[in-house]
Parts: structure tokens; C-alpha cells; sequence
């Protein structure tokens, strides 16, 4: 993991002097509210419906043991004992004070954290793979360029005043955990010709009120042009993003209404004047940052099989844990653990203090210290030894976090919604219960197969929903919450956006309405390994359509 | 006055506007000052043609020059009642080594000196003042009797000097010929050792610039060798250079908005206005577009203009005429608005330009760190609290940087984000 | 029939405009003003503002159901309840974060 050193230490250290200069301002009225919220927002603290919530930046989604039990401490003692890990990997608090932020913001320095930049129309925490570093299908570990990126953009004196805010993801491997085709920049691993490592730029695509799929703006940019490439591109649309209309200056409406073909040539005729300056990043720097992400010192083991069937007989829950929070890791001997904060009837991506501590004590032993958040709202130990999954499980079960249900139709997402915030139109995590709760049963589950569902309480799609394989989208109609469904939406590299198929429906009849979907589902799917989305592809809107709304 | 006021005797730039400034200023090489000199002296204005001399440390250059065409040309030393004594005593050296035969020294009106500065200490107060009752009144009735003048001032010595020409047309119809536009510091020491002569008995104590004792002060190696005048005021020239009919270099009164190099001065410079006109503006930002749709006529306008760049200008399209501008206003009108960090970043960085960059508009104390990393040196500031801010040096900021930015951030370490502290 | 609500500055807190200038916690003491009372509520913005220390200030519509007072909006109906789900009590306000016109 990358460890601070005295600068980055003393940079965080100013930055937290600096916002706490600025609260004392705003306490005593020296800086009004239209002053201090630009500066707040820098700094991660909103206002939402019913009190300020901190939102605190997880860089690529990487924590360390002592990170996480820091996020304990502070859900205890500045919070009502929890959090809420979101879809861009960061932390939520959804009760802190004003006056107690300095002091959180120094706490979390201490333990080389920050909230920088995870809000206001700035380059937002840069996001990636929760297996990064693990996986087996990867080609690159995608944290060394994630932290130089996260340097890089930070406290960026040109891009702090960006027309909207930015955010960028990469993978390291060619199956897209990250969802990068839906960001405003998505970088995914890329070989040249000559069989050499570099990056693959998306531009342009997002969820929210438009969504749109990136665009491959640039096949192929090698590491050390990627610095100079990303500041063109921003600096193309810091100069000509829409700043008219908030709704319209993300970048994507740019690339959409300028043409990728334009956008392209700009951002290369800017490219060409800064290529090989003082952003070119030398093999040996990205060598140097990378030794921090250096493997941790596996044992060498031949590959573990583990027969799953038997464990199911044994313990039918730790079977289905076994069967779907495993992912395979790239030594032998090893897996990658998701811990599920999505046990049945729960709030989707809380965690208590308690929780959160369990979590940092398996990961100091069984996982080298090391944990990840994934934008699925889930936890994951990335490096478990075979032989220690019983003890983890047992550990888990301990905790209440050992819900076996990665990647099944209970595994949703959900943003907070109108039940704490302010932009929502809609709640979301009441909706998210029900359809969990009707789901609960792990063989009803098992049967239904791969299957995700986002929901979002409002068009801005925190939650996703366009990119589910079926959505959820909260809207507010005449004084009651209402509830559009999609489906076909796909956040991987097939990338796709989810079709709406009809009218919107009441809350209470949402879960219905899910399971008729999933019925329509099976009993068309060709063999039960064919996904919902497959069969979906292969099927087309009707048969879903009229499970929901019937024949016409 | 100090000296009775003679009649007007009107300028003779009929040769001048035959030629026309541009066509004029492209007949000479650029460091032959001799040449210019001369044709101004033997064909332009013949005997219409006088000089100022400050008998600083690079008087002895041009007076040198001088002699070599015209040892009874009249020049005039402002004798402001503030120089050093070094300088009464080189300016006989020079008087003496040269030949020059009508040396003539202008006083202030003692009635002036009496009324605005009986204690003497009007330099301290109010340096635009003092310059005006010391050189530009006694200078007056003199400009008035000749059609041209010649002057030292050089394109490097500061940044509103930057577009300097060797001919110039001022408001009043009379022509200014500055010889040495073109050179440098270095050649101005070239030539002095070349033709052996004296030096400034205070050069060698470090003062490269030497105006008036109280407004004179030592500048540091690498330092602008103006830096030494008017230290600590956002002064640059004493008023008669700006122009000959002493509108400019009246003091300057109203509020002091303008915070650069470390304090709130008057400005010299004002918005464009629709009735301004091209040929003849000075000290107006003018708006690209304005400049673009009038790009000749501002180009021979031989006055000092800057330039307005509103977020959605491109300053590419002005790259190639940006030395034109002694000033550079980028405007902010939201500070949401980000644009203006973009376009400084390519003024300076890309596009090498050194004039004063200046933020106008909704500017908060937190933007400025951000603002000078950014390549932006002056800021136009209304909202009090950032005026607090900025006067009590007490900006909030962080002094670690991730980035190079800015042509002054030199990297350090071997990062590839090149990280850097202030 | 509006009321005023808005956001306290130092705990975030919600809180209502009550008969006396105050702004409170508690919904039911909220001041009700009328349609013909236009004027008294604007005023109550304005000195409001002048505070400093009330966030997100908006006028909601309410209705009186047996004589108490129900936000139209359902995202208001929350903001007085406290969050649904996961169920949470509501943001208290601080010894020092008691606000007046």
C-alpha cells in the first residue's frame, strides 16, 4: 500500500489547517454561507436533509487495517456509530457537527486519509477495481497510476474550478469491475504492438440525467504520456464544457454535442504541445511508486481446490459464501473474499464501528493488512490463504457481515436516498430492504443467478440504476414516490444503459413487480447458467415488458 | 513655474506622418541606436529635437551617443532638489567628457515646493505627486518648445516597457525617439566599457537605476535593476515618460484596488469604454474582440494598452501581438468560472508572456494562492476581506504542491507529478 | 398555509421558525402564515438571512390534519421524522446553537 511520506503527510496536514481555518471563519460569520459552501464542498462536507454529512475519499478503494478501525473510531465518536461505504468507493457520515470536522479531518490525517476533492466541480477520487492487485484476469495492478493520478489531481490550481465535477476510473484488467465506460474519463489497461503495458482513454461517459457510454478517444497511451494526455483533455474541457447550464457541463454532454471527432483533435493539438514536458512520467518513477503496491509475501502453494458441494452439505450458508464471495486470485493458494454489507433486510453498504473493526481485524490477519471497498458497496479482503477461509467466515458470521450473496440479486445498490439526502426525490433504501427481504431465501437466490440491481432515489444516479441489469430510479409525482424500472443496463465492458418499459410504480408494488421480471426470466433463460442479462440480450424488451405491465 | 511660460511653438511631425510610425520604426536595425539618433536629429526634426537626461547610471550611453551627432543638442536635467550628490558631480563629468554645450537644469517652482511638500517628505506620501511638482511641471513649459525628444528608456527595464518602439507619436503630436529600446542590460554594458565610459560613481555601490535619492535604493544581484525606484510602491516610471502633456502623471486619487507586489496601489490602468478609441487609447484593458477588429490600428497606437480576456476568449488568436500589451486582465465574473486559470496558465506558460497578469472580478482570498500558481501577479480587489486577507498576508493556504505549474515552480525531487514545496 | 424551515449552521440540525422568532426543533410549534401574510413571512426571511446562521432556508407548504401540522412534501414529512431507514432520531441542536430573529 502507498505510504505517506513527510510531504504528503505536511500537504494533508495544511490542507486540514486550511479548512480548519476556514470553519472558524464561518463560525464567526466572517465568511458567509455563500463564501464557505464552495470551500466546504472542497472538502467533502455537505448539508443534506437532516445534518452535514462528511464523505470521505477511500483512494482507489485501497485501506489498510489501521485505516479502517480510524473510520471506526470516528463513526464512534463523532457519529452514531456507523457508515455508509458508496459507490465511488468513499465513506459517508451522515452526522457529524460542524465544529468537530477540523478535529475529524485531523484524525483521519493521522492516519494518511483525507476528504480533498470528494465534492465541488473538481477531479473526484479516483476509483478502480476492488480486486486490483489480486485478480487473476489482470494485467497491470491499476493502484500504482491511481495514487500518481490522486497526487496529481490534487489541489490542481487550473482544475479546481472545472464547469462540473470530474471523475475518473481505471482497470488494470479487461473484465470492468470499475465501470469506467461511465465516467467522465475511464482508463483501461492496453497493450501496444509491442506487447507493452499503457492505457486505453474513454471520454465522456456518465450516468445521471443523460447517461451516456465513454468513447475510446485514445487506444493506446502509454504510461509515461498518460499525465500530459489527462491534462489535455481537462484543459479542453475546462475551456469549453458548457458552463450555461449545470445540467449540460459534464464532459460527456461536451464529447456528445461537439463529436468525439472534434473533441479528439482538440485535445491532441493540446496534447501535442505538452507531450514530453514536465508531466512525463519516467518508467523508473512509476517503478518507484509501484514497490509500494509490491505484493505482499505470498507463500508459494500449489492451487486449493475447494469442493464447495461437500461444504454445502455441511453448512449450507457457508456453502453459498463459499460459492459467491470468492474471487480468484492470481497466486495459487489464495482468493479475494467480498464481505458483504448487504446482509438481508439491512441498509445497503452500512457498516457499524463494531462491523468495521471485525473488518480491519481480519484483514490484519488473514489478508496482510490490506482491505478494499468496492463500488458495489461491499468490503473485500483481497489476499486470504485457502486454508484460513473457515476462520474468516466464522469471524464474519461473528460480525454479521458473512451474507453470502456477491453478485445475487439481494447484492444491490442503493444510494441514501430521501431518507437522508438532499437531492433525492425519492427513497431508495426502503426499497432495497423489501425486494431483499423478498428475496432472502439463499436457494430462491442461487436459482436466480447472477443478477444486479441499482437503485437511485433521484435522476443524478448515485446509485447506478442505469447500469443495472435491472434499475430502479426513485421519482417524486404528485407528492408520492414513484418508481421507474429499466432494464438491459450493464456497468462492465459490454457496457450498455438500461431501458425504461413502461410507467413507474408505487413502492409497495416495486418487489412485485421485480419478481415478475425474474420469473419472465427463468422461465425463458435457455439453460439456469444463461444471466438474466444474456437472456435479456438475447430475448429483448417484450416478454420483460409484459411481465411487468401485462399484454396490452 | 519655474521658468516663464514661453509660446507654444507647434510640433513639426509632418516628416513623421509621411513616413507614418510603423514604416519608421521598421528602417533601422534594431541596436543601431546611432542611426536612429541620427536621422532623428539630421532629418526628422532638425533643430526641433531636445533631451532629458537623468545622469543615472545609464545616462552616460545615450549622452555619449549624442555627442557623436549633436555636441550642442539641449539637454535637460530635472534638478528635483533630491539627488544625490554623486549625481550634481557626474553630471559635470559627463557635461565635461562629452563636450555637451547646452546642458540646462529645470527646477521645481519653489512656490509648488513650499505649498505640497514643506517638509520634504512628499516622496514618502505620495510619489506620484512629487515626481509631478519635481519633473513634470518645470519639464512643461520646455516639451512645449520642441516637436521631439529623445529618450534612455529600454524594452527590458520594465514590464510596461515591453512593446517600446524607436519612434513614438504621443497624444500631443510630438515624437519621442528611444535609441536604445532594443537594448539590453548587457549591451548597455558592452558599450560602456567599449567606449571607456565613466561610470555612476553610485553603480558600483549597487544601484543600477538611480532617480532621486529617497526613491532610489540598492536592488539585489538578478534582481530587475528597476526594482531599485520607488521600492515598495507600485511605481514604475516617474510620469514624464508616460507622456508629454502631463495628463497621466497627475497624481493619481480613488481607492486602491490593485494588490500587486505585496501591496494595493492606484492603478494606472481603467476598463475599455465605447468611446475610447483605438488609435489613441492608453491604459485601457481593450477586449479581444475590440483588439481583433481594430488589430492595425492598435498596433501603431503608440501608447500603453493591456488587454481584456473575458472567460470565453481564446487568447491563441492574440498569441502573435500579446508583447503589445503592458497589462493583461483576465476576467472572473463568477468565481465558479475556471476558464481564467486555463488562459493564464497558456499566457505565461505557453505563450511566454511576462507582463503583469491580473485576475479581475469575483476574486476570494482562497483563489488567490491558486491564482499565482497559475501565473497570475495582480489582483483587482473589492471584497474586504480578501483585502484583509491579502494586506495581513494571511491567505490560507497549502504551500505543498502536487504539480508543476507556473513558470516559477521549478520542480523538485524526481516525482513524475514533480511535487514542490512554496 | 406555509412555514419557514432551514438547516442550523453549527449542528445541521432542522429546525422551524416558531411564533416567537425562534427557530426550534419541534414542527408542531412551527409558525403557520398565511397566504395574506406574505409580507410577515418575506420580513422573517430577510431578518433570517441576516443571521447567518440558518442553512437551506425555504417556505414549505403544510396542511393542519386535526390540528396538526403536515408538510405536503414527502421529503419534508422526513426531515421532521428523522430518516426511515435505516430509522434514526433526528439531529438535536447544540447548547450554543440556539438562533433568533
Amino acid at each position: 500500500m502507498y505510504r505517506y511520506d513527510e510531504f504528503d503527510a505536511a500537504f494533508v496536514r495544511e490542507r486540514t489547517a486550511q479548512f480548519s481555518d476556514q470553519v472558524r471563519r464561518r463560525i464567526s460569520g466572517e465568511l458567509s454561507e455563500d463564501q464557505f459552501r464552495p470551500l466546504r464542498l472542497m472538502n467533502g462536507l455537505y448539508l443534506q436533509l437532516h445534518a452535514y454529512m462528511l464523505r470521505v475519499a477511500v483512494p482507489y478503494g485501497t485501506l489498510s487495517s489501521r485505516q479502517m478501525r480510524m473510520l471506526a473510531h470516528l463513526a464512534r465518536t463523532y457519529d452514531r456509530g456507523y457508515g455508509h461505504f458508496t459507490t465511488r468507493q468513499n465513506i459517508q457520515y451522515n452526522w457529524p457537527k460542524l465544529r468537530d470536522i477540523p478535529s475529524i479531518l485531523a484524525d483521519l490525517a493521522s492516519v494518511e486519509m483525507h476528504a480533498i476533492q470528494t465534492s465541488g466541480n473538481c477531479i473526484r477520487n479516483v476509483t478502480t477495481d476492488q480486486f486490483a492487485g489480486a485478480a487473476a484476469d489482470e494485467i497491470i495492478d491499476p493502484r500504482p497510476v491511481g495514487e500518481i493520478l490522486r497526487q496529481w489531481s490534487s489541489l490542481h490550481p487550473e482544475f479546481t474550478f472545472l464547469p462540473r465535477k470530474f471523475k475518473i476510473a481505471l482497470t488494470g484488467s479487461p473484465n470492468d469491475r470499475a465501470a469506467i465506460k461511465f465516467h467522465d474519463i475511464g482508463l483501461m489497461a492496453a497493450l501496444n504492438g509491442a506487447g507493452e503495458i499503457g492505457w486505453s482513454v474513454y471520454v465522456g461517459g456518465g450516468l445521471g440525467r443523460t447517461p451516456m457510454i465513454g468513447k475510446l478517444i485514445n487506444a493506446y497511451v502509454p504510461h509515461e504520456h498518460l499525465l500530459s494526455y489527462l491534462e489535455s483533455i481537462m484543459r479542453v474541457y475546462n475551456r469549453y464544457g458548457r458552463r450555461d447550464n449545470k445540467y449540460k457541463a459534464r464532459i460527456k454532454i461536451l464529447v456528445h454535442e461537439e463529436g468525439l471527432e472534434t473533441i479528439k483533435a482538440q485535445v491532441e493539438e493540446e496534447f501535442a504541445q505538452v507531450r514530453g514536458g514536465r508531466l512525463t512520467l519516467p518508467q523508473e518513477e512509476l517503478d518507484r511508486i509501484g514497490a509500494y503496491f509490491a505484493p505482499p509475501p505470498f507463500k508459494s502453494l500449489p492451487v486449493a481446490a475447494i469442493d464447495i458441494a461437500r461444504e454445502k452439505i455441511l453448512d449450507a450458508a457457508y456453502g453459498s459464501w463459499l460459492e459467491n464471495n470468492l474471487h480468484p486470485h492470481r497466486v495459487p493458494g489464495y482468493v479475494s473474499v467480498t464481505i458483504s454489507l448487504k446482509p438481508i433486510g439491512a441498509a445497503p453498504g452500512d457498516a457499524t464501528d463494531a462491523q468495521m473493526e471485525a473488518v480491519a481485524d481480519l484483514a490484519e490477519r488473514y489478508s496482510f493488512d490490506e482491505l478494499r471497498v468496492s463500488h458495489e458497496q461491499n468490503l473485500v479482503l483481497p489476499h486470504v490463504l485457502v486454508s484460513d477461509l473457515p476462520a474468516v467466515y466464522v469471524a464474519l458470521v461473528e460480525a454479521g457481515l458473512a451474507e453470502g450473496n456477491a453478485g445475487l440479486i439481494s447484492d444491490m445498490i442503493a444510494c441514501p436516498g430521501l431518507d437522508y439526502c438532499a437531492l433525492a426525490n425519492a427513497r431508495s433504501i426502503p426499497i432495497a430492504q423489501e425486494i431483499s427481504r423478498r428475496f432472502a431465501a439463499p436457494e430462491r437466490q442461487k436459482e436466480i443467478g447472477a443478477l444486479k440491481i441499482k437503485i437511485s432515489g433521484c435522476i443524478n444516479a448515485c446509485g447506478h440504476h442505469h447500469v443495472g441489469h435491472i434499475g430502479i430510479l426513485g421519482v417524486e409525482k404528485k407528492g408520492t414516490e414513484l418508481y421507474q424500472i429499466t432494464v438491459g443496463g450493464d456497468g462492465t465492458e459490454a457496457a450498455a444503459i438500461g431501458k425504461i418499459l413502461g410507467p413507474g410504480f408505487e413502492a409497495e408494488a416495486v418487489p412485485a413487480a421485480i419478481e415478475r421480471l425474474v420469473e419472465a426470466y427463468i422461465a425463458r433463460r435457455q439453460t439456469p447458467d444463461e444471466p438474466f442479462i444474456s437472456a435479456y440480450r438475447r430475448l429483448g424488451d417484450a416478454p420483460f415488458k409484459e411481465a411487468l405491465y401485462g399484454t396490452a | 513655474m519655474g521658468l516663464p511660460k514661453l509660446a507654444i511653438t507647434p510640433a513639426k511631425p509632418d516628416k513623421l506622418r509621411a513616413l507614418g510610425v510603423i514604416a519608421l520604426n521598421g528602417m533601422f536595425d534594431e541596436m543601431d541606436a546611432l542611426g536612429v539618433l541620427r536621422y532623428a536629429i539630421e532629418e526628422v526634426l532638425p533643430g526641433d529635437i531636445a533631451i532629458v537626461s537623468s545622469f543615472g547610471a545609464d545616462s552616460a550611453v545615450l549622452l555619449h551617443l549624442v555627442s557623436q551627432v549633436d555636441r550642442a543638442l539641449p539637454v535637460y536635467f530635472l534638478e528635483t532638489g533630491k539627488h544625490f550628490a554623486e549625481t550634481l558631480a557626474y553630471v559635470e563629468t559627463l557635461r565635461q567628457r562629452f563636450g555637451l554645450t547646452r546642458v540646462t537644469a529645470l527646477h521645481p517652482d519653489p512656490a509648488d515646493v513650499a505649498r505640497f511638500d514643506p517638509d520634504g517628505q512628499l516622496w514618502e506620501r505620495d510619489p506620484d505627486s512629487c515626481c509631478h511638482i519635481r519633473k513634470t511641471e518645470p519639464l512643461e513649459p520646455v516639451t512645449a518648445q520642441f516637436g521631439g525628444w529623445v529618450t534612455g528608456r529600454k524594452r527590458y527595464q520594465t514590464a510596461e516597457r515591453g512593446v517600446l518602439p524607436h519612434f513614438e507619436l504621443t497624444s500631443d503630436d510630438r515624437i519621442k525617439i528611444n535609441p536604445l529600446a532594443y537594448f539590453s542590460d548587457s549591451d548597455v554594458n558592452a558599450y560602456k566599457a567599449q567606449h571607456g565610459l565613466p561610470e555612476h560613481p553610485l553603480y558600483d555601490k549597487g544601484y543600477k537605476s538611480i532617480g532621486c535619492a529617497p526613491c532610489t535604493s540598492v536592488v539585489a544581484a538578478g534582481e530587475d535593476p528597476r526594482a531599485g525606484r520607488w521600492r515598495g510602491f507600485n511605481k514604475k516610471e516617474c510620469g514624464i515618460h508616460f507622456d508629454f502633456n502631463g495628463a497621466i502623471a497627475k497624481p493619481m486619487i480613488g481607492q486602491k484596488n490593485l494588490w500587486k507586489d505585496g501591496a494595493f496601489t492606484a492603478d494606472p490602468f481603467r476598463a475599455w469604454a465605447e468611446t475610447d478609441s483605438p488609435e489613441t487609447a492608453r491604459y485601457a484593458h481593450v477586449p479581444v474582440d475590440v483588439f481583433l477588429r481594430n488589430r492595425v490600428a492598435f498596433l501603431s497606437n503608440p501608447h500603453p494598452i493591456g488587454l481584456h480576456v473575458s472567460p470565453a476568449d481564446q487568447v491563441e488568436q492574440v498569441e502573435a501581438d500579446l508583447l503589445r500589451f503592458a497589462s493583461i486582465a483576465i476576467a472572473f465574473p463568477a468565481f465558479t468560472d475556471g476558464r481564467g486559470y486555463s488562459t493564464a496558465r497558456l499566457l505565461s506558460e505557453r505563450f511566454g508572456y511576462t507582463g503583469e497578469i491580473r485576475a479581475v472580478g469575483d476574486v476570494l482570498a482562497d483563489q488567490v494562492p491558486l491564482m499565482r500558481r497559475c501565473g497570475i501577479t495582480a489582483f483587482v480587489v473589492t471584497h474586504e476581506p480578501t483585502r484583509r486577507a491579502l494586506e495581513s498576508g494571511q491567505l490560507a493556504t497549502v504551500n505543498l504542491f502536487y504539480q508543476p505549474v507556473g513558470t516559477t515552480e521549478v520542480p523538485v525531487g524526481t516525482r513524475p507529478f514533480l511535487r514542490r514545496a512554496q | 398555509m406555509d412555514i419557514l424551515t432551514g438547516n442550523e449552521l453549527l449542528s445541521g440540525a432542522t429546525v422551524y421558525l416558531d411564533t416567537e422568532g425562534r427557530w426550534v426543533e419541534d414542527l408542531q410549534a412551527a409558525r403557520i402564515f398565511l397566504p395574506e401574510e406574505a409580507e410577515a413571512r418575506d420580513a422573517a426571511i430577510a431578518a433570517t438571512k441576516k443571521t447567518g446562521r440558518i442553512l437551506s432556508l425555504e417556505v414549505e407548504a403544510v396542511k393542519l390534519v386535526d390540528r396538526v401540522v403536515v408538510p405536503l412534501r414527502i421529503r419534508e414529512r422526513i426531515r421532521a421524522a428523522g430518516p426511515t431507514a435505516p430509522a434514526f432520531e433526528r439531529q438535536h441542536l447544540d447548547e450554543d446553537s440556539h438562533v433568533s430573529i
